[in-house]
């Protein structure tokens, strides 16, 4: 039996992705201490969303499937255009006074690489031969959604009742996001 | 449902992964099918059937 599969951080995917999130979380630390401005901040994520360049090669090592090395690819560029859709925006939005049809304009350009993560993943579990990979994906995403669902209505009740501050939609990707990683974990723990 | 995967694997020296490839699924999928967590379709059912040379019933098990 061949059970001597390497722990997932350990495999080439994992190490980028593991190094990825540590940089965001060093990066939001300097930001909310204010060591860095919001450009600083920028340029920064957006370096370091390179570090998951190397998932985005054709056939990168602990990869499952072809179709998952594709997701991947297209999540990294969604994740680029993310990141560099964001600081335009941003930047314009604080630096000049714009028309309404301009911030529409401009609203689009974070929001429509997040439209390209949620069609990667539409993409995925079409192009997934492995039934098995496929049921498990769709499971973890189930779980997000819960989560999503769960921490959406909690919220919107707090908020209702004036317990908690605002908080803005867009959230709802990045908790999807921490719920189907979180997910996955699981499932690797488990053994699944 | 039960099956008899690990056995027919060890008969014929097949690692986990030889079966993966003959299957042309992933590893993970031959473990979770062989360790009983998750129930193949029908269609792969067949193939892992048509790779073993038995008939379906000769290999999962009815678990009443």
């Amino acid at each position: 039996m061949s059970g001597t599969a390497r722990p997932w951080l350990l495999t080439s995917p994992g190490r980028w992705v593991a190094l990825y999130f540590l940089s965001v979380v060093i990066i939001a630390a300097l930001k909310l201490t204010g060591a860095i401005e919001s450009p600083v901040g920028f340029i920064l994520l957006a370096a370091a969303t390179c570090l998951l360049l190397p998932l985005a090669r054709r056939r990168p090592d602990g990869c499952t499937s072809r179709a998952m090395a594709d997701y991947n690819r297209r999540i990294v560029f969604s994740n680029l255009g993310y990141v560099l859709g964001l600081g335009i925006a941003v930047t314009l939005w604080n630096r000049y006074e714009l028309s309404d049809a301009l911030v529409f304009a401009i609203a689009l350009l974070p929001t429509l690489p997040t439209f390209g993560v949620i069609w990667a993943m539409g993409r995925y579990l079409a192009e997934e031969q492995d039934e098995y990979l496929r049921h498990r994906t769709i499971m973890a995403a189930l779980v997000a959604l819960g989560l999503v669902l769960a921490l959406g209505i909690f919220w919107g009740f707090l908020e209702m009742f004036e317990l908690v501050p605002h908080v803005w939609a867009w959230w709802v990707l990045p908790v999807w996001a921490i719920g189907l990683g979180l997910a996955q974990l699981w499932q690797k723990v488990r053994g699944a | 449902m039960k099956n008899r995967l690990k056995v027919l694997r060890a008969e014929r020296d097949w690692s986990q992964q030889d079966l993966a490839t003959r299957l042309e699924v992933s590893r993970q999928s031959v473990n979770a099918i062989e360790t009983g967590r998750y129930d193949p379709s029908l269609p792969l059912a067949f193939r892992i059937a048509d790779v073993f040379g038995l008939t379906i019933e000769e290999i999962f098990l009815r678990t009443e």
